[in-house]
């Protein structure tokens, strides 16, 4: 780790990048029913060949699955950083700023009270739940105002997740039939992933992400407190509107496919800071590349750990996750 | 006279801390703002740098509503030091002074040989050179606050607004900092700040104005400012007026 942070920045992108490629790779051929060798699934790819049936499972049903977890991961993962600037909060992210347990609330409303609107009734559903839980959390918070009471900031976002939650519970009492499938997607799961969901999932995503990386300088300014950013030129107002958007888009088109996974916004903005420190410029990409990563490793293992029945990847992350944020407070502090 | 304000109310919620102002700021002077606590002193300051928008009335630069002009053009020609600063996580100093060019750098923030070379001279003339590579946030109070000046001189700007700049400092850096802030202003620029201490702006600034309860009782010339009367009346105070021995500058001296 200590020799990994003395490389350039571009070695760590680069070495990162491998990583990723090397668990996205491991993800198409392992813990598989009808047995996938680790070349078939580079074939599949470079060759496809519809008489073998590993290829169809690669090409069907684990290629998308990798390729959405992956994009999942870094959507995540760069808006929790983005969240970090904007409130000038090192606690802040989409699951403590109540963004997750508002998308939830909207996921389950739509799907228990008007479930035919469909896949993109779900994500607006989401982006827009997620949006008035952010925004009543940021007015009880004052976070306007500066980054000074970073105690009330989240003490209004566990409050509002709170009362999402017990909301969401509520409708999942009252409409029993849509129960299970509120469940699954509260747990976190990239299972059911498909080509269709992929489609509608990456432009977006990904022009977000553009958005969020092409916002990084401006970011920079925001850390340097509200009267210097002025100062210094930037648009205030403009800045954190644009910036709570994209946090919005990427998270509700992230969770609105792989359901509550938490976490990766707190964890990985705060890994790669330990490593780059805090130029946004730097922090986003490398950010996108270990949020993807991870979620990509956690999937694999979410098949792995009581194979074959899956384990829920929000699960696993929550299980690597924790034990490693409580390490990251406890040397930061020390 | 590039800055100047007109019927300038400012405040928070309605309530006008800086009243109906009509203040023009003479070019190329090296001007203190004076006044008790919660005299708006800061609150005019942060106006003028458009750090706050007016309850009512303008800021005028250049004749044009200050507010109208392009935040990037405008970064160009003033520059704040706040008088509260955050105290950012793992920002080395050098990175840190290094973001008073972005008016500059265009998008990215990559900076060119020019940048570079005044990035060295501002650290140079506030002495933290050596600190470079340290982290803004290991450093003492003083430090911090040089480092942070420094980062508002790479902005480079005619216009310099500074919050009560000697907070946190040691007298002999108050005194360099005071010597230089007349060097920048004997450079040409045009220099507001808000002090505390009343004797130190008599000895270092060349125009003085003078502000209660949100509105500007007088102004000019140490000599012509610091009077008896005005202490009496703005501050409260009995004070003789004495001849600095070595400046020359009028003193006061509480009685």
């Amino acid at each position: 780790m200590l020799r990994f942070k003395h490389l350039s920045y571009l070695r760590q992108c680069v070495v990162l990048l491998l990583v990723l490629l090397l668990f996205a790779w491991l993800s198409l051929f392992t813990w598989s029913i009808v047995p996938v060798s680790a070349s078939q699934a580079l074939m599949a790819i470079m060759a496809p060949d519809d008489a073998i049936i590993a290829h169809h499972i690669v090409l069907d049903i684990r290629l998308p699955r990798v390729l959405i977890a992956g994009l999942v991961g870094a959507c995540l993962a760069v808006a929790g950083a983005i969240m970090q600037s904007l409130t000038r909060n090192p606690l802040a992210s989409p699951s403590v700023l109540g963004v997750n347990a508002g998308a939830a609330l909207g996921m389950a409303a739509v799907s228990t009270v008007t479930p035919w609107l469909g896949f993109f009734g779900i994500s607006t559903a989401a982006i827009l739940g997620g949006a008035i839980a952010w925004g009543i959390v940021m007015l009880l918070g004052t976070a306007w105002r500066g980054g000074n009471e970073h105690g009330r900031l989240v003490l209004a976002g566990v409050a509002v997740s709170a009362l999402c939650a017990a909301l969401m519970k509520a409708m999942i009492i009252l409409h029993e039939d849509q129960a299970s499938a509120v469940l699954t997607w509260l747990a976190g799961s990239v299972a059911g992933a498909s080509w269709h969901q992929w489609q509608h999932f990456w432009p977006i995503a990904s022009l977000s992400l553009l958005g969020a990386f092409l916002m990084s300088p401006t970011l920079n300014l925001l850390n340097l407190g509200d009267d210097n950013a002025r100062s210094l030129g930037a648009k205030l107002g403009w800045t954190r509107v644009i910036c709570s958007l994209l946090v919005l888009v990427l998270v509700g088109s992230a969770l609105s496919i792989a359901g509550a996974i938490a976490f990766i916004g707190l964890l990985v903005p705060h890994m790669s800071k330990a490593l780059v420190g805090q130029d946004n410029r730097k922090i986003l990409p490398l950010t996108a590349i270990m949020g993807a990563a991870l979620v990509v490793m956690a999937d694999t293992l979410s098949r792995a750990i009581i194979y074959p029945t899956e384990t829920p990847v929000g699960a696993i992350i929550a299980l690597i996750g924790a034990p490693f944020f409580i390490y990251m407070v406890r040397t930061r502090t020390a | 006279m590039s800055l100047s304000t007109h019927d300038l109310s400012v405040g928070y919620h309605d309530k006008a801390i800086v009243k109906q102002v009509n203040l023009s700021i003479p070019d190329g002077k090296f001007i203190a703002l004076l006044g008790p606590n919660g005299c708006g002193k800061s609150t005019l300051l942060k106006a003028i740098a458009r750090i706050l928008t007016p309850l009512s009335g303008q800021v005028h630069w250049h004749g044009e509503n200050l507010h109208k002009i392009p935040s990037n053009q405008l970064a160009k020609s003033l520059a704040l030091l706040p008088q509260t600063q955050p105290i950012p996580e793992g920002i080395k100093v050098f990175d840190l002074i290094a973001y008073g060019r972005s008016p500059y750098t265009g998008f990215w923030g990559r900076l060119n040989t020019e940048d570079k070379r005044i990035i060295d001279r501002v650290m140079q003339e506030t002495e933290v050179t050596e600190l470079a590579d340290q982290l803004v946030s290991e450093l003492s109070g003083g430090q911090r606050q040089r480092v942070w000046l420094a980062m508002t001189l790479a902005q480079d700007t005619p216009y310099l607004l500074l919050d009560e700049p000697t907070t946190y400092m040691d007298l002999s850096h108050q005194v360099e900092l005071m010597h230089l802030l007349r060097k920048l202003n004997q450079q040409g620029k045009t220099i507001i700040t808000v002090l505390h201490d009343i004797n130190q702006a008599a000895r270092y600034c060349d125009h003085l104005i003078v502000m209660k309860e949100g509105e500007i009782i007088t102004q000019g010339s140490p000599d012509s400012v610091l009077t008896r009367d005005m202490l009496k009346t703005v501050f409260s105070l009995n004070a003789q007026i004495h001849q600095d021995p070595i400046a020359k500058t009028p003193m006061c001296v509480v009685e």
